[in-house]
């Protein structure tokens, strides 16, 4: 049984992470009066991309060819060491908190650096804007583990989520901070409005498709589930960190099936919530994201100095 | 889970902090007087259970009548102030964006620091309650310093006064009913008096912007 539930919790992102992206796009749709794609749209773009052959320059180096497998693993190593539907698959290796930070920190490095790897403009304006924007997130992203690992008293993942949910409503004022501040990180992450717009390629405002517009074929097939994967790993970061209700400690199939369940509820409730977000507000212009980001930062700090 | 009694006041109070902090965040007038509509249906929730408790019919029309005056009259006023003077962004403070959150952040940290914990002798059951209320009285008092926009500052003077209500609900400090009425009587007044004072203004300096007013007196 052992084996089944880390096999489950090693294939869940990959394999749910495109129908999030789906469900998320046909949202956005029907709040501007569009039927939509079909919810798994985006498994067929995989699919069409798979199948297609790709076009490389000739200037591209090693960089290019191995970050889209580089960033796509890294997403899956993600995806299988935070909690999930489980409590009990910890591991001290990757599960730490600074260790997640610290992965999807490396993604974006890889990212950025196969933008500026073919010497193309958009791939060094999107690279230089990502950059900007990881620098500024990153603190962030810490902090709002910070407060929660202070208030759990450790930094791994799975011990967080089971703090947090035993904690008195009392305790609630930071995690509310920390949660605001999370879904600002979230929507840079995972670039999403109001930092960038996903379905565009303007020049002035693109930063994530600024970098992977060189891609084609299977890399791009890659580099767009790795986008999809991160996504779900955001979704379930806020679903389970700061709502772990729902997590199980057992082992037995009823337990694991309902869990699962639960999982994807909640990360169905956050998709909407994006999806809303998304459809009532603008993207902002690039100078404006710094005050965004600094309040992300600013509000896990004052969550600090309220659990201190 | 079960919540008690406490933790929902908790909550609630922590709800009172947040509106005033997100006061200093939003960009428009019109989320800013959202902001102050929840925060007042938050103090009246809190009349209102502080009424069943003491089964008092008085306290309950206390309850009423600031549910009347701070939910629906004083946001009433200031839309309409919004919409007679077109002024829709009130983004304009004297401290940038980050430098507003750093002060938001220091004072949160100041009202939970040791100068104020003696304070926390004065309740028994919610003493976190209490310091987050006092932080939302200090954030409001910043509000009303950092903007320049009049219509700011005045949603800044009612906050500050949830904000007070708040914190003697929670350290059950509350004045009489009839004491009360009379309050929300002066702040019936008091919005009145600042709605046609605004107009006044606007009328004189063609802005709603305090900075504009160098000299009151005609030349």
């Amino acid at each position: 049984m052992t084996i089944i539930i880390w096999t489950i919790q090693l294939a869940l992102v990959p394999i749910l992470s495109p129908l999030f992206l789906g469900v998320l796009r046909k949202i956005k749709a029907r709040f501007q009066n569009r039927v939509g794609a079909n919810i798994f749209q985006p498994y067929r773009n995989l699919w069409k991309l798979f199948h297609k052959d790709e076009v490389m320059s000739e200037d591209a180096s090693w960089i290019f060819r191995i970050a889209p497998y580089l960033i796509f693993t890294i997403t899956i190593i993600l995806g299988a060491s935070i909690p999930l539907f489980s409590t009990w698959l910890s591991n001290n290796l990757l599960s730490d908190f600074l260790a997640v930070v610290y992965l999807v920190a490396l993604s974006t490095f890889f990212l950025a650096l196969a933008g500026i790897d073919v010497g193309s403009a958009f791939g060094g304006f999107g690279s230089s804007r990502e950059m900007t924007l990881a620098a500024l997130t990153e603190g962030g992203f810490i902090f709002s583990f910070l407060a929660l690992s202070f208030l759990a008293h450790s930094t791994n993942l799975f011990f967080i989520a089971s703090a947090v949910s035993v904690l008195p409503l009392f305790s609630f004022t930071p995690i509310v901070l920390v949660f605001i501040s999370f879904v600002i990180i979230m929507l840079c992450e995972t670039a999403h409005f109001p930092f960038d717009n996903p379905a565009t390629h303007l020049e002035l405002t693109m930063v994530h498709e600024a970098m992977i517009l060189e891609y084609s074929g299977k890399r791009l097939a890659l580099i767009e589930w790795a986008a999809a994967n991160k996504f779900l790993i955001f979704l379930a970061l806020g679903a389970n960190m700061f709502f772990p209700w729902g997590l199980t400690a057992q082992t037995d199939a009823w337990s694991v099936v309902s869990a699962l369940g639960i999982f994807v509820v909640k990360v169905l409730i956050l998709t909407t919530f994006v999806a809303i977000l998304e459809s009532s507000i603008a993207k902002f212009r690039f100078f404006r994201l710094y005050d965004l980001l600094f309040t992300a930062f600013i509000l896990s700090a004052m969550a600090i100095l309220l659990i201190l | 889970m079960m919540f008690t009694l406490s933790q929902i006041i908790f909550l609630l109070e922590t709800l009172i902090f947040l509106a005033a902090v997100f006061m200093h965040l939003v960009h428009k007038n019109s989320s800013l007087i959202s902001l102050y509509r929840v925060q007042s249906f938050i103090v009246c929730i809190f009349i209102f259970g502080s009424a069943i408790v003491t089964s008092s019919a008085l306290l309950m029309f206390v309850g009423i009548l600031i549910f009347g005056v701070k939910v629906i009259v004083a946001p009433y006023f200031f839309t309409k102030l919004i919409k007679a003077y077109h002024v829709k962004s009130t983004s304009s403070t004297y401290l940038n964006g980050p430098t507003t959150l750093l002060v938001v952040a220091v004072l949160t940290g100041l009202a939970h620091s040791h100068y104020f914990q003696p304070l926390t002798t004065l309740v028994g059951e919610n003493p976190d309650g209490l310091l987050l209320s006092l932080a939302a009285i200090l954030i409001s008092i910043f509000l009303l310093i950092n903007r320049k926009g009049i219509l700011s500052q005045m949603v800044g003077i009612l906050s500050l006064e949830n904000a007070i209500v708040s914190f003697a609900f929670l350290s059950e400090l509350e004045a009489t009913p009839n004491m009360q009425i009379g309050i929300i009587f002066d702040l019936l007044v008091w919005i009145i008096i600042v709605y046609i004072f605004a107009g006044m203004i606007h009328e004189k300096f063609g802005t709603l912007d305090s900075t504009v007013m160098n000299n009151l007196k005609e030349e």
